[in-house]
C-alpha cells in the first residue's frame, strides 16, 4: 500500500486528466464538455504541484527564523500553477461565452445537432 | 543598441492602449495596430545585422540565465520575428478598411494581442514562458475567430477552443514532466542535462509535447479544427493564422525535437507524417466549392510540406523549409487577403461566383493568380525555390524512403496546381453574371495586396535577399550545442 501512498497525489491527477478527457470525448452537451476541459486544467494544476510537493516541509515564506531553505517544498511549480490558474479562468470565460452565442444561434447545445460546419 | 523585448513589449502595451483611444475617438484607434507593428518592423529590421554578428540573450531580473526568465534572439528567433511582424503589419493596413462590424476597438487589441503571443513565442528562451505565450496566441485566435458573431463563427470558434484548450493541456503536462526530470525550465538548460535523463520519461513527455503543437500546427490527425476556424473568420484573420500562427505551432515543434530533445529517431516518422498532412490537405482542397475553406486546406498541405522539409534534417532541408515558411507566409496572406475582398465584393463564398471577376477587377485577381502561382510552386515567384531546394534537398539525402516520399509530394503539388488553375481560368476566361456594380478596390485594400505581390516576385528573382538569414537560421536549429552555449554563457 505504501506505493498507492507515496504516488497518491499523481494517481489523483492522472485520474482528473483523464476524467475530463472522458467527458470531452464522450459528452455530447457543450457545458460538459467545457467542464471536462476544466477537469484537465485541474489534473494538470494538481500535477504540477505534486511535482514539487515534499512530504512534510512547510510552504516556502521565510516569517520565522526556524525556517530553513531544506525544508521547504520547490516554490516554482506554485508560481507555474497561479498562471495556469488565471489562464484557465480565461478560457474558460471564453469557452462559456462562445458557448452562449452558439446557442443563440443554434437554439441546442447538443453537438450533434449543430451541423452547420460539415466535415 | 535596441532592446529586443521592446518587441514583445511594443504590441502589448499598444493593445492596452487601443480601447482607450476607442473611447476618445472611433477615429484614432483603428490606426494604432499600424504605428506599432511598424516600429516592430523597424526594430526587428535593426536588429538582424546585430543578430547575426552575435546572438542577443536578455536576462531578466539581473540573474544569470538558468535562474532567470531569459529571451533568445537568435538568428532562428528574429527571422520569425521579422516575418510576423512584417505580415501583421500589412494585414493591419488591410483591416483599417476591411474591419467595419463593431466593435472594432476589441478586433484591434485582440490582433495585437495575437502578434505580442506570436513574437514572444519565437523569442523566449524559458519553457513555461513559451506555454504563456502560447496561450495569449490561442485565446486571442479563439475569440478573433469568434468576431463576426455569425453562426459559423461561433461554431468554428468553439471546435478550435476544444482541440486548441486540450493541446495546451498536453504542453502543459509535458513541461511539467520535465520540470519534474530536470528542475529546471530553461530550455539551454534542458538541452544541456537532456543526456542524463531516463529515454522513457523523455520519450513520454516529448510526445505529450509534440502532439500539443501539433494541434496548433495542424498536422494531419490534428487538423480537424483548421478548415473551419480560417473559412469562418474574417479575411484577415484567416490571412494572420494562415500566415502567422499555424507556423508558431511548427517552430515548436522544430524546437523541441532539434534543440531540446534531440531527438534524430523520430525525424522520418516526422517526414512521413508531414508528408501525410500534405496529400491529406491537397486532396480535401480540390473537391472543396468554398474558396476560403480551399484556402484553409491548401494551408494544411503547405505546413505538411513544411514538416516533411524540417524531417529530412538535412542544412539543406531544414533550409528549404524555412524558406517554405516565407513564401508560405507571403503567398497565402495574399490570397486570403485577395479573396476576402473579393467575397466582399461578390457577396458569395462559391469559386463559381468568382466567374469573369478578372474584368471587373483585373489588379485583385492579378494579385491572387501571382499568390496562386507562387504557392503551385511556378517560376519566377518565391514558391518556386523553396519547392526546388525541398526536392532538391530529399533527393540528396540518398536514401530510398525519402525518394518515394518526395514522389508523393509531387503527385500533391500536381494535385494543388489543378485546383488553383480552375480558380484562375474561372476568373479570367469565365463569362461573369450579375457583376455589374463591382469596381476595383482602391484605398487601404490596395496598398498591402500590392506590397504582398512584389515582394513575392523580388523574393522569387533574387532569393540571396533572404538566404543569408535563413542559413544562420538553419544551423541554429542543427547546431544545438552553440544555442546552449549563447544562453548558459560559452563555459
Amino acid at each position: 500500500m505504501s506505493v498507492i501512498y507515496n504516488s497518491m497525489y499523481y494517481i489523483a491527477s492522472g485520474g482528473l486528466i483523464l476524467i475530463g478527457l472522458y467527458i470531452v470525448l464522450v459528452k455530447t452537451n457543450l457545458i460538459k464538455i467545457v467542464i471536462g476541459l476544466n477537469f484537465i486544467d485541474t489534473g494538470i494544476n494538481i500535477l504540477l504541484i505534486c511535482i514539487g510537493y515534499i512530504r512534510g516541509k512547510t510552504a516556502p515564506i521565510f516569517s520565522d527564523p526556524r525556517i530553513k531553505s531544506t525544508s521547504v517544498v520547490d516554490p516554482v511549480p506554485q508560481a507555474l500553477v497561479l498562471t495556469a490558474i488565471v489562464i484557465g479562468v480565461a478560457v474558460l470565460a471564453l469557452a462559456l461565452s462562445i458557448v452562449i452565442k452558439v446557442y443563440e444561434h443554434n437554439k441546442t447545445l447538443n453537438v450533434t445537432k449543430i451541423k452547420g460546419l460539415k466535415w | 543598441m535596441v532592446n529586443p523585448s521592446l518587441l514583445i513589449g511594443i504590441p502589448l502595451a499598444f493593445s492596452f492602449v487601443v480601447p482607450l483611444f476607442g473611447l476618445i475617438s472611433k477615429k484614432i484607434e483603428k490606426y494604432i495596430p499600424i504605428v506599432a507593428l511598424l516600429i516592430n518592423t523597424a526594430i526587428s529590421f535593426i536588429l538582424i545585422p546585430q543578430v547575426l554578428k552575435k546572438s542577443i540573450v536578455v536576462s531578466i531580473g539581473g540573474w544569470s540565465p538558468p535562474f532567470c526568465i531569459n529571451l533568445v534572439v537568435g538568428p532562428l528567433g528574429i527571422f520569425l520575428a521579422t516575418l510576423i511582424s512584417g505580415v501583421s503589419l500589412l494585414i493591419s493596413i488591410y483591416a483599417v478598411a476591411y474591419i467595419k462590424k463593431e466593435p472594432t476597438e476589441k478586433y484591434h487589441m485582440l490582433f495585437l494581442l495575437l502578434v505580442t503571443g506570436a513574437i514572444g513565442i519565437v523569442l523566449t528562451g524559458d519553457i513555461f514562458n513559451l506555454f504563456v505565450f502560447f496561450e495569449i496566441l490561442c485565446v486571442s485566435s479563439y475569440a478573433l475567430v469568434a468576431y463576426n458573431k455569425d453562426k459559423e463563427g461561433a461554431e468554428a470558434a468553439m471546435k478550435y477552443l476544444i482541440q486548441g484548450s486540450i493541446g495546451s493541456g498536453f504542453i502543459l503536462i509535458g513541461i511539467a514532466l520535465l520540470y519534474g526530470i530536470f528542475g529546471t525550465l530553461n530550455m539551454a538548460d534542458i538541452a544541456n542535462k537532456i543526456t542524463l535523463a531516463n529515454p522513457t520519461f523523455l520519450f513520454i513527455s516529448m510526445a505529450f509535447l509534440l502532439t500539443g503543437f501539433g494541434v496548433e500546427a495542424a498536422v494531419f490527425p490534428l487538423n480537424a479544427w483548421l478548415p473551419d476556424a480560417h473559412s469562418s473568420a474574417p479575411s484577415s484573420i484567416s490571412a494572420i493564422l494562415s500566415g502567422i500562427a499555424i507556423k508558431t505551432g511548427v517552430y515548436g515543434i522544430a524546437r523541441m525535437i532539434y534543440t531540446i530533445f534531440n531527438a534524430e529517431g523520430i525525424l522520418t516518422f516526422v517526414a512521413f507524417l508531414g508528408l501525410i498532412t500534405l496529400l491529406i490537405g491537397e486532396m480535401s482542397a480540390f473537391k472543396q466549392n468554398d474558396i476560403k475553406r480551399l484556402l484553409a486546406y491548401s494551408s494544411i498541405g503547405q505546413i505538411g510540406l513544411v514538416i516533411f522539409a524540417l524531417g529530412i534534417a538535412t542544412s539543406l532541408g531544414v533550409f528549404a523549409g524555412l524558406f517554405q515558411i516565407v513564401s508560405h507566409a507571403l503567398a497565402k496572406a495574399l490570397l486570403f487577403l485577395a479573396a476576402g475582398y473579393m467575397i466582399y465584393k461578390v457577396g458569395s463564398k462559391s469559386i463559381t461566383s468568382l466567374n469573369g471577376l478578372g474584368k471587373k477587377m483585373p489588379l485583385t485577381s492579378f494579385a491572387f493568380t501571382i499568390g496562386a502561382f507562387s504557392l503551385i510552386g511556378l517560376p519566377p515567384f518565391a514558391g518556386f525555390i523553396s519547392k526546388f531546394l525541398i526536392v532538391y534537398a530529399a533527393i540528396q539525402v540518398k536514401k530510398p524512403i525519402f525518394l518515394a516520399f518526395i514522389a508523393i509530394a509531387l503527385i500533391a503539388t500536381v494535385i494543388e496546381a489543378s485546383y488553383f488553375f480552375k480558380i484562375v481560368q474561372n476568373l479570367f476566361f469565365k463569362e461573369s453574371k450579375n457583376l455589374k456594380n463591382i469596381t476595383e478596390t482602391s484605398g487601404y485594400i490596395v496598398i498591402p495586396i500590392i506590397i504582398l505581390t512584389i515582394s513575392i516576385i523580388v523574393i522569387g528573382i533574387h532569393p540571396q535577399l533572404i538566404t543569408g538569414l535563413l542559413k544562420e537560421a538553419a544551423s541554429e536549429l542543427l547546431g544545438r550545442g552553440g544555442y546552449i552555449a549563447w544562453v548558459l554563457g560559452g563555459s
